[in-house]
């Protein structure tokens, strides 16, 4: 009895009010929400900042909106937001929530699978949709209402249609993957793949690469990864859930940008300014190349109000 | 002081102490009472009035309400088919290694719900020796009703299992025995004598299983996700469309949710209630 009070005190006292160091160098732990497609090369930067600045880091991976949604709705406030889409930023967390972004990795659309997948010896990046088309190949594919990776599916789809001169192809590829085979969002894909309920899956290059699986890339005209197509992208237009259930919005291709920043209430502000310099920097970006993350070889900084040491670390060669 | 007085004195001293312990007692249930129950005042409040209000106009949530419905009591039948026999052994026969079988049958419970949908999968999915039967059957697991159903069973059926086992475990065994010496067989001792006398926990017992089931998320939505239970429906549309649209599709479940628990609780086989004291 007397052990179980002891232990509920000290439960009762570890979750107890703010904790004396909030700012400055004392800072002892970060939080920082990831979007699930980064969250490998972001673990690895967070636990290198860790080891060298001391501090403890608390990393929760979502869908990019549920992360949107954590801080307009919950109120849940982290240090640092990396989001699988710059547009999100503008679109739900500014200015309320933030008032800068930097974009600093690029990603591209792949075509994952494993070597338990339907013709997995056969598919390459010209005779993908062939292959999809074969009986009996499961196709899977996230929720474009939820997640990034999903519109952008659909949107690889579409440019697909036209890059191939294959009209219809958008509504067979999509037929090839109904409801009962999407789900949320990309990285619940992973677990479904490797189990072998689908064959293939729509994912990102980085998630595919980190997860150890096989993918295929795409032309670039169509894997959204390039930015010397958004004019080829931005041809391509999809409509997904808008602001209320009876709402939509419309999307159109844009080359894929992961983006980051602190938010105005952030409860460490400075840690989080140290971490995100960090990552920003040349060695920040190695890191990230190290796995598996396209990083951009210079970050570039929208909006304003950004920290001085942020912008000093993205304009560092 | 005389004796009488010495008795007097203890007498008033107990009732005092029984009196603090009462109050002690009343505080302690009270705040457990506003714990349980404030959350869930607080998410109808919210957004009672206007889930009420998208029963009749989002076909969207009333399909999904039908469907957690239906896929939970198929899920609670099932579970209360397999798991009665299996509770009744647990609780009437000595075997080797009953203390194992009874800790396995609790370890649903504690795996993480995701694992669990992942763990269903690697059995039941398309690459698994029963899901190819299944599939070469026309039958499908993942992204159908069926997942639904099974990975409600999973994470729910514990519950029935364990509870269905003190259901059994409090009718004296002398009874099925008076039944047994009268000259019924086995099956008919169980459905004349056992049964009935713990009809009242069974009951309870499904309950409990039913609620779990509607309420599962983790694993259902790695199985199937679309079509969308009222749990997935309502993480859909707070991940899409924020909280407001998400408070209603919460609140008209635990609103409708209310109407079975409340009816089931009100069973009382009047048989059983001697038993349960």
């Amino acid at each position: 009895m007397r052990f179980v009070a002891s232990t509920a005190l000290a439960i009762v006292a570890s979750c107890g009010g703010p904790r004396p160091e909030g700012q400055g160098a004392g800072a002892r732990n970060i939080v920082v929400y990831t979007a699930a497609s980064v969250a490998i090369p972001l673990r690895a930067a967070l636990d290198t900042f860790a080891a060298h600045e001391q501090v403890t880091v608390q990393q929760e991976n979502g869908g990019s909106l549920d992360i949107a949604r954590k801080l307009t709705e919950l109120h849940q406030i982290p240090d640092v937001v990396v989001l699988a889409d710059y547009d999100v930023f503008p679109k739900l967390l500014m200015p309320e929530q933030t008032t800068w972004y930097a974009d600093f990795a690029r990603n591209r659309m792949v075509l994952a699978f494993t070597d338990k997948s339907k013709f997995a010896s056969e598919v390459d990046s010209a005779n993908w949709p062939k292959i999809l088309e074969r009986p009996g190949v499961q196709l899977g594919r996230a929720n474009p209402d939820l997640d990034p990776n999903g519109y952008r599916t659909l949107l690889t789809l579409q440019l697909a249609e036209r890059y191939y001169e294959q009209p219809g192809l958008y509504d067979r590829l999509m037929k090839l993957s109904p409801a009962r085979n999407v789900r949320p969002k990309e990285a619940d894909l992973v677990g479904l793949l490797q189990a072998g309920e689908f064959d293939y899956i729509w994912s990102y290059e980085s998630l595919a690469q980190a997860t150890k699986l096989r993918y295929i890339t795409l032309p670039a005209a169509i894997d959204l990864g390039t930015s010397a197509d958004s004019a080829v992208y931005a041809k391509a237009t999809v409509k997904v859930a808008g602001k209320t259930p009876n709402d939509t919005l419309t999307i159109s291709g844009q080359p894929i940008v992961y983006a980051l920043s602190i938010p105005k209430a952030a409860p460490h502000p400075a840690a989080a300014e140290r971490f995100v310099a960090f990552l920003l920097s040349p060695d920040g970006r190695r890191l990230m190349h190290a796995h598996n993350l396209d990083a951009l070889g210079a970050p570039i900084i929208i909006g304003n109000g950004e920290p001085a040491a942020v912008r000093a670390a993205a304009s560092a060669q | 002081m005389t004796r009488a007085g010495a008795g007097a004195h203890a007498a008033r001293h107990s009732t005092a102490a029984h009196r603090t312990a009462s109050v002690v007692a009343a505080l302690l249930g009270s705040l457990c009472l506003l714990f349980l129950v404030a959350p869930i005042g607080r998410l109808v409040a919210g957004g009672g009035k206007s889930g009420v209000g998208e029963l009749f106009t989002d076909a969207e949530l009333r399909r999904s309400l039908w469907l957690t419905a239906v896929t939970a009591t198929l899920a609670m039948t099932a579970g209360a088919l397999g798991g009665t026999p299996l509770a009744y052994v647990l609780a009437r026969r000595r075997f080797r290694g009953k203390a194992v079988v009874a800790a396995v049958l609790d370890l649903p419970l504690l795996i993480p719900h995701p694992v669990a949908g992942i763990a269903l999968l690697l059995i039941l999915g398309r690459e698994s020796a029963v899901g190819r039967m299944l599939l070469h059957a026309g039958i499908r697991v993942a992204g159908s009703p069926i997942g639904i159903i099974c990975a409600m069973m999973f994470v729910s059926a514990p519950l029935y299992i364990s509870a269905a086992r003190e259901a059994f475990a409090r009718v004296d065994p002398r009874y099925e025995s008076v039944a047994r010496t009268l000259g019924d067989p086995a099956w008919r001792a169980f459905r004349r004598v056992t049964l009935p006398l713990s009809a009242r926990g069974l009951i309870a017992a499904a309950v409990v299983m039913w609620a779990r089931a509607v309420s599962e998320f983790g694993a259902i939505v790695i199985l199937t996700y679309n079509p969308k239970v009222a749990s997935v429906l309502s993480y859909d549309r707070f991940t899409s469309f924020g909280l407001t649209e998400a408070l209603p599709v919460a609140a008209i479940l635990s609103i409708l949710a209310l109407i079975p628990l409340v009816a089931l609780r009100a069973l009382r086989p009047d048989r059983g209630a001697g038993m349960d004291a």
